[in-house]
């Protein structure tokens, strides 16, 4: 298969490729290339240039913030992501995420970046960084930039809140107190493989209670869903059993669950509760390791 | 600051050779390396992502060459399957693997499974079986010749596989 004709730029600087998106609005940006380079292929979008970012060392960081966390650049590449030291120790959950991804080719070359900008509603970071309240940081023109909550980046299938001529810059993470818990759960087809259903959380318990929680489900509609119900159930509470499997059964938000050959809408619904329920164990289990 | 254009001048290695040629901005680099090099030991199986026939090594890591464009490959080292055994010389270590397990049936995965299993044996010279099962489900044998595909690889290890895999496989 043969891309339509195309033009190619591969900018020094951040501050470039922001520019040239910006003078070619039908430019998009190329990093890891693992899903637009099908797109082109197949011909399913109206491209006429492509600003390669995927060698900018400014995007390409893993550091380490002042109150503990991490901010991730954007063309940080899957393989970076799951092998990092500083990743391991602050938040493993992300390590984890980035080394179950598709295949060792895919995660060799696909990055952070366009994940999330692609955001196809099976994709796994999207959740995984609404339930860590993660904030996307933005490059604009020039040395501009601004700040999104994942919770607002997410609009809707293959779609974010960049604006046209910028891009993702970075993904900064708050650090894990030892009163905090992750859980991601997924019901996938085997390992590293398309995900049915999924469940990220996070939570903070206080003393015994549940005192904060974001729960967020994955593959079921437009964008990764936060589960207000659940999460309002889970407050105040114990985090027993009990407590859990009458959380899940909360009215559900934002869902609009596709069947395919693999499942049923009513199928993913019914297990995305089973998987809530997991990763809200798993997340409390974390919060009851000793400090 | 250099705008868009339809043409690139791109330079790779290949293999330890230096090829320097004008390509278009849309060509796969794939098709720039069967086709303008005329190395057609990579394959090209499905087109999609999905198969990894095109699998080769891009400054030592694995990658789909129907996934990457030609231009992306400017100024890196690549290495397809040819760079096994140079023509004139006898197989590598791994190819006789492949040979003494049979673990080829139509052959079309073969370049992209060597390209990956040499790959991982230069990462982790001794991988057990769930590694290398897990490291090769980027690569797709449509004649579902897996089992000896795996002990082909245990074989370039230096493993043990007169026993067969079947059973550490399940433990």
């Amino acid at each position: 298969m043969l891309a339509r004709p195309l033009k190619y730029a591969r900018p020094a600087s951040v501050a470039e490729a922001t520019a040239l998106l910006r003078s070619h609005p039908g430019a998009r940006p190329l990093a890891g290339g693992q899903s637009i380079v099908n797109v082109l292929k197949l011909r399913a979008a109206e491209v006429d240039a492509l600003i390669d970012i995927s060698r900018l060392e400014e995007l390409r960081t893993i550091a380490a913030t002042p109150d503990g966390g991490l901010e991730l650049g954007a063309g940080v590449r899957y393989v970076e992501l799951a092998s990092a030291p500083l990743v391991r120790e602050r938040l493993p959950i992300v390590a984890d995420v980035a080394d179950g991804l598709v295949d060792v080719q895919v995660r060799n070359r696909g990055t952070l970046g366009g994940n999330i900008c692609l955001n196809d509603p099976t994709s796994n970071f999207p959740p995984l960084l609404v339930a860590l309240g993660a904030t996307i940081r933005i490059a604009g023109a020039g040395a501009e930039r601004r700040s999104v909550p994942a919770g607002d980046f997410f609009v809707g299938p293959y779609r974010c809140a960049l604006e046209p001529g910028e891009l993702v810059h970075s993904v900064v993470l708050a650090p894990l107190g030892g009163d905090e818990g992750v859980g991601y759960q997924t019901l996938q087809l085997a390992r590293d493989s398309w995900a049915l259903a999924r469940a990220a959380v996070w939570l903070r318990r206080d003393g015994d209670a549940i005192a904060d929680a974001r729960v967020v489900l994955g593959c079921l509609g437009p964008r990764p869903a936060r589960q207000g119900a659940i999460e309002a159930a889970l407050l105040g509470g114990g985090g027993g059993e009990a407590s859990v499997s009458a959380a899940v059964a909360a009215p559900l938000e934002g869902i609009d669950a596709v069947g395919d050959s693999h499942a049923s809408p009513e199928y993913r619904v019914e297990m995305a509760r089973v998987y809530a329920k997991r990763a809200i164990h798993q997340a409390l289990a974390q919060t009851e390791a000793p400090a | 600051m250099n705008d868009p254009e339809t043409t690139h001048l791109v330079e790779v290695q290949i293999n330890g050779e230096r090829y320097e040629r004008a390509v278009q901005a849309r060509e796969l680099l794939v098709h720039f390396i069967r086709d303008t090099l005329a190395l057609k030991g990579t394959h090209i199986g499905c087109d999609t992502g999905n198969c990894g026939a095109c699998t080769v090594l891009v400054d030592g890591q694995p990658m789909k060459s129907c996934m990457m464009l030609a231009v992306q490959a400017d100024g890196l080292s690549l290495e397809t399957v040819e760079s096994l055994s140079p023509a004139g010389e006898e197989l590598s270590d791994l190819q006789k693997a492949f040979n003494d397990q049979h673990a080829v049936q139509c052959g079309w995965c073969t370049p992209g499974m060597l390209m990956q299993a040499k790959a991982l044996l230069e990462r982790d010279p001794d991988p057990d079986v769930e590694t290398i099962r897990r490291t090769l489900k980027g690569n797709i044998c449509r004649c579902t010749g897996y089992v000896n595909i795996v002990r082909a690889v245990q074989q370039a290890a230096g493993q043990d596989v007169s026993a067969g895999i079947q059973q550490e496989a399940r433990a």
